[in-house]
């Protein structure tokens, strides 16, 4: 046991103090958060101004309409009040000048009156305004458009076509109130036809109701994604640390001290002590930022809250982690012990990887009909346990039984694939250096 | 000869990978407190009889016995073992490595410290303590791989190839270490193909050639069982006399003297009265002990 703690506290300690360390552990979260900040801020840059477009109403009922949809697509999007008299009719005055925003693309219309003008002369006029560059594009609105919805759209820039269905989602809520109106459907009627739904999943379990399983869904969604970067960054470094010994000779030294099994064990715990330590380190300091933006957002009066979780789910959720982890982390060392080189140790990886995208996917099935059949063994096979058992525990918590089988066939796998490295491993070495093929390494466990 | 004299003893030893036999039957007895040489031509299974007695590989039969008990993992700690195969942590500093190595023998603390000053000082190597070993020359290195050996004050050492890649100057280094450490009543085993290396600090040898004993015994006995039949000669004239078969079986010739190995059943008198007669003028005429090296390749050609 001394020994073992000795070999963790090697690994642990020289990986911690190394540069390497320190350096991915800052430098990871800035990348990430450039990651996040960067398309955010290039989506936001206004590439010109407002979009300038005509609108040559033919029916002549449909503009103050379409003004309206762009007036209230805004004042949704500011998530603002509903505006008080006098605020909406200063909003309409804003709207009639012309200018209203729409997220990240803004619209300027103009109302074009036919003035006695043929619509072929209008439509002459428009295209030499657009020619001269002082429109973007015009709308045409045949007189009987609220009956065929069938307009035309004329532009400069057809490949916009973010800007094209913005006019169409406008068109659409616009004539539909004219065809409302047309009806005889009184104003507050209409208004009320158009508020949006809001859709609340709400879980019933034993306990009663519990609102938000949302929340729990986002936080495993959370932890299979922190598992998966977790095994991409360390799986590495498992495979490397045990390489090291046969790379730098240090093994048989080794072995004439301690078990193959116990250094093996050493290592495996050392490195992921290591990758904890990152874990929390970068944990923390977004807990830390995620409470005071939480408590940022709530002192200007936005509802803004952490989802309720029970507290067992906390528990199941580290469980489940470091599951998943060490499942992945002794494939990587099982490698690791076959082979004799990084570089060959990185090509035999790569099915792990792929096992671990598709186990990921799982959720997916498993979140669906969380307790079919398919849902239960893909809950125990030790390779998808982790992230589909936690989606069943969130979702439909399953008998505890079937949980606490799931840990102990996983746990288990651990053990038997650690001890099966640890032979390969001896055997390995003592032969002649040579990368073992998975008969070869079969063979090798059973003598020795 | 008391049990407890006994370091080392295997009794038939054998052990096989898949077709190849690498250990065939194998007894031999290590005594304490001498040097033990295991001799032996490459791929003889002198490497993997050492795995063996260091419990990093089981034998497929036959028992090994150390210290008076059957080998487990506890007497690992009692037993110093430099591999040929050998190497270090090159981002680890070298106090640190040394630490780590004894922590892997149990031995920790204040004792180690103390220790580590003292096993550099000796090999000369104490401003590097806070070094990198990737730092070091392969020479260097190759003395803290020894230290790690050491360090822990094992009872039982075992050095595979200690000296090779060495310059002189610290082979004598380290054959000093190596005899001290024999005076104060370390048993070593001491595993090499450099019969001139062996012959100079050896007590007992044991020859191995394709996986088996070819001689068992201390290294005087089996010097004096071969006798003394040849004879060192620097003189002017004789020709011929060492052409005789009769009297002498082969001639190797040195710088500025010659070796020649007597016949069966010749007399080194007889040679001498000869050389005499014929008018030659003789600068040296002595009798030899064969090597060590003569009596390898002579053992091995007998044992094929």
């Amino acid at each position: 046991m001394r020994k073992f703690l000795a070999i963790v506290k090697r690994e642990y300690w020289q990986r911690v103090r190394a540069r390497m360390f320190i350096v991915s552990t800052i430098l990871l979260p800035v990348v990430m958060s450039l990651f996040g900040v960067v398309p955010a801020v290039i989506l936001s840059i206004e590439t010109g101004g407002p979009l300038r477009v005509a609108v040559a109403d033919g029916t002549g009922k449909m503009y103050p309409h379409l003004q309206d949809a762009f007036r209230d697509e805004e004042s949704q999007d500011e998530d603002s009040p509903p505006a008080s008299q006098d605020a909406r009719q200063e909003e309409l005055n804003q709207a009639r000048r012309g200018v209203t925003g729409m997220g990240s693309k803004s619209f300027q219309l103009t109302e074009v009156k036919a003035d006695g003008r043929s619509p072929e002369q209008v439509k002459a006029d428009l295209d030499r305004q657009l020619l001269a560059k002082q429109l973007d594009g015009y709308l045409i609105l045949p007189p009987n458009f609220i009956t065929t919805s069938e307009a035309e759209f004329f532009t400069n820039n057809p490949g916009d076509m973010l800007s094209k269905g913005i006019l169409q989602r406008m068109l659409n809520r616009a004539v539909r109130q004219q065809r409302l109106v047309e009806a005889n459907v009184a104003p507050e009627t209409r208004k009320e036809l158009f508020k949006t739904v809001e859709l609340q999943a709400v879980k019933i379990g034993a306990a009663g109701e519990e609102r938000d399983s949302g929340g729990s869904f986002v936080l495993v969604f959370g932890v299979g994604f922190i598992m998966y970067l977790a095994i991409l960054m360390y799986g590495q470094v498992v495979l490397g640390a045990v390489i090291e010994e046969k790379e730098t000779r240090i093994a048989e030294i080794l072995f004439s001290s301690v078990r193959p099994f116990t250094l093996m064990m050493g290592k495996l715990v050392g490195v992921s002590l290591v990758a904890m330590t990152q874990l929390v380190i970068w944990g923390t300091a977004f807990a830390a930022f995620a409470l005071y933006g939480v408590g940022l957002l709530e002192s200007r009066g936005v509802p803004a809250h952490i989802p309720s979780i029970p507290f067992s789910h906390y528990i199941y959720f580290g469980l489940f982690f470091l599951l998943g982890y060490f499942i992945y982390a002794t494939i990587y060392a099982l490698v690791g012990s076959m082979v004799t080189t990084a570089q060959e140790g990185g090509q035999l990886a790569m099915p792990i990887i792929l096992v671990l995208v598709v186990s990921f996917y799982l959720f997916l099935p498993v979140s669906r009909s969380p307790d079919s059949t398919f849902s239960f063994w893909v809950s125990m096979l030790p390779f998808s346990a982790p992230v589909a058992m936690l989606v069943r525990i969130v979702t439909q918590t399953p008998p505890f039984w079937q949980i606490a089988l799931s840990l102990f066939i996983g746990f288990g796998s651990v053990l038997l694939i650690m001890w099966f490295a640890s032979r390969v491993y001896r055997v390995g070495m003592l032969m002649y250096g040579k990368r073992a093929s998975i008969p070869e390494a079969w063979r090798w466990v059973r003598q020795v | 000869m008391a049990v407890n004299d006994i370091t080392v003893k295997l009794d038939r030893v054998h052990k096989s990978f898949g077709e190849f036999t690498a250990v065939k039957e194998l007894s031999l007895t290590v005594r304490a407190g001498r040097v033990f040489g295991l001799l032996g031509p490459n791929g003889a299974g002198k490497t993997t009889s050492i795995r063996m007695i260091v419990n990093i590989t089981a034998p497929d039969s036959g028992s090994i016995e150390l210290f008076g008990s059957k080998i487990n993992s506890e007497l690992q700690n009692r037993i110093g073992y430099l591999p040929e195969e050998r190497g270090l942590y090159r981002r680890m500093k070298v106090a640190d490595q040394l630490r780590f190595f004894a922590e892997l023998k149990n031995v920790r603390g204040k004792v180690v410290e103390a220790k580590i000053d003292e096993w550099l000082a000796r090999v000369k190597l104490s401003e590097w303590k806070h070094k990198r070993s990737m730092e070091l020359s392969k020479g260097m290195q190759q003395k803290i791989q020894f230290i790690t050996a050491v360090l822990h004050d094992p009872e039982l050492l075992i050095l595979d190839e200690p000296f090779s890649g060495l310059d002189p100057i610290n082979v004598e280094l380290l054959k000093e270490i190596v005899l001290d450490l024999k005076r104060n009543g370390k048993t070593i085993i001491f595993s090499t193909h450099q019969m001139e290396v062996a012959e100079k600090i050896c007590d007992d040898i044991c020859l191995l050639n394709r996986s088996q004993k070819v001689f068992e015994g201390s290294l005087r006995e089996i010097k004096s069982s071969f006798g003394r039949n040849a004879v060192a000669i620097r003189c002017e004239g004789g020709d011929g006399v060492l052409d005789d078969p009769a009297l002498v079986s082969k001639v190797v010739l040195h710088a500025d003297e010659a070796q020649a190995l007597l016949a069966q059943g010749a007399d080194a008198q007889v040679l001498l009265r000869r050389l005499i007669d014929s008018g030659a003028r003789i600068g040296k005429f002595e009798m030899m002990e064969p090597s060590l090296n003569d009596i390898f390749i002579t053992k091995v050609t007998e044992h094929e």
